[in-house]
């Protein structure tokens, strides 16, 4: 059974330089993503004219396929977990108050824990309001940043993340150390003041 | 708008790609991909996971020290606008791109001409080794026993003559 796959993209890229001394007359910014796209299509190429050749060639690539689930198989039973942060800021979260307030600051035998979330369903994202048990008593709190993931553009933080507010919305402390998510700035609300004393954005 | 290095595998993150994640100590981490931030939550070490540039950068099989990289540096100084500054660099970016892409490429070259000096001689000595395989190991023998053998007979003859 006579097949030919094109090798013209199997050339490294160190000899595809060397063998071009001809200088670039347009520059693309894009070039790495252009030399992957050119590996991609070679690849489907590949894979067209392994279709083409006939039914042998087919077994052999779906055999091909079914050891790779087997090997995706084998590599999920060596992943080991991480610790999980499966759900937003809800009761009973224990956070962490980021501002320089005397409040947040000082120790207190019991973490700062939310006791309520002031949104419609109980969970709280970024620029939700909560309401948190902190030494001994009640104060209002805006989430500045989460551990769960959301949306992919935004950064994920390494803890869940609380600014001590007022009920007017003004902010408790006089500075921000920890950065805050750009994104806090588009959100409808008035968290101009809070923005004002964040010294770092990410 | 700037395109940012992902921090396992040293590959550009463009707008509207990738994840961001911050550490409690205010260190960010751009990933360029899923497969970058998996491996980072694996807690693998990138100068040990041998597809990433680190890794590559690190065991010395790219060039690391060279004149043409001091520009990808990042630099924290706002410049002021200048027209013309501003289209002298564009210009200047794509040469030192063109250069840049020689001089690695030219390193790498270098690199792999020791494998060819090296497979040339495992290739002398194999031969050497298996001579046998091609030619039988007395097989000159007679030839130059006959030779030796003529020679005597000439040097006799003369021998004899004088």
């Amino acid at each position: 059974m006579q097949y030919s796959i094109s090798t013209s993209f199997m050339i490294p890229t160190w000899k595809r330089i060397l063998s071009h001394p001809k200088p670039h007359t347009a520059f693309d910014l894009r070039q790495n993503t252009i030399s992957r796209s050119s590996l991609a299509a070679g690849y489907r190429q590949a894979q067209q004219e392994l279709t083409k050749a006939g039914p042998n060639m087919v077994l052999i690539s779906r055999s091909f396929t079914g050891f790779l689930t087997q090997l995706s198989s084998l590599t999920h039973h060596n992943a080991f977990s991480v610790s999980a942060a499966a759900a937003a800021i809800q009761k009973m979260t224990r956070v962490r108050v980021v501002d320089n307030s005397p409040q947040g600051t000082t120790p207190w035998h019991r973490a700062p824990r939310v006791i309520h979330v002031y949104t419609k369903n109980g969970v709280g994202k970024v620029g939700d309001r909560v309401l948190l048990a902190i030494k001994g008593g009640k104060k209002k709190a805006l989430i500045v940043g989460h551990k769960m993931p959301g949306e992919r553009m935004n950064p994920r933080f390494d803890s869940n993340n609380v600014v001590l507010i007022e009920d007017n919305g003004n902010p408790t402390g006089t500075r921000i150390k920890v950065p805050l998510p750009t994104h806090l700035r588009k959100m409808e609300g008035e968290y101009s003041k809070l923005l004002a004393i964040a010294s770092r954005f990410v | 708008m700037r395109i940012e290095k992902c921090y396992f595998c040293s590959g550009p993150v463009y707008p509207g790609h990738g994840t961001m994640f911050v550490r409690n100590d205010c260190k960010t981490f751009r990933f360029c991909k899923s497969k970058c931030l998996k491996n980072f939550k694996k807690k693998r070490n990138p100068r040990k996971t041998r597809w990433t540039k680190a890794f590559r950068k690190a065991s010395g099989k790219e060039l690391t020290v060279d004149n043409s990289l001091e520009f990808e540096k990042r630099r924290n100084i706002a410049v002021k606008y200048k027209r013309e500054l501003w289209s002298k660099t564009v210009e200047a970016m794509m040469k030192v791109e063109g250069i840049k892409r020689k001089r690695q490429a030219q390193f790498i070259l270098n690199r792999l001409k020791k494998g060819k000096q090296l497979q040339k001689a495992e290739d002398i000595s194999e031969v050497k080794k298996n001579i046998h395989l091609i030619k039988a190991p007395h097989a000159d023998k007679a030839k130059v026993m006959e030779e030796k053998m003529v020679q005597k007979l000439q040097e006799d003859v003369e021998m004899g003559d004088n």
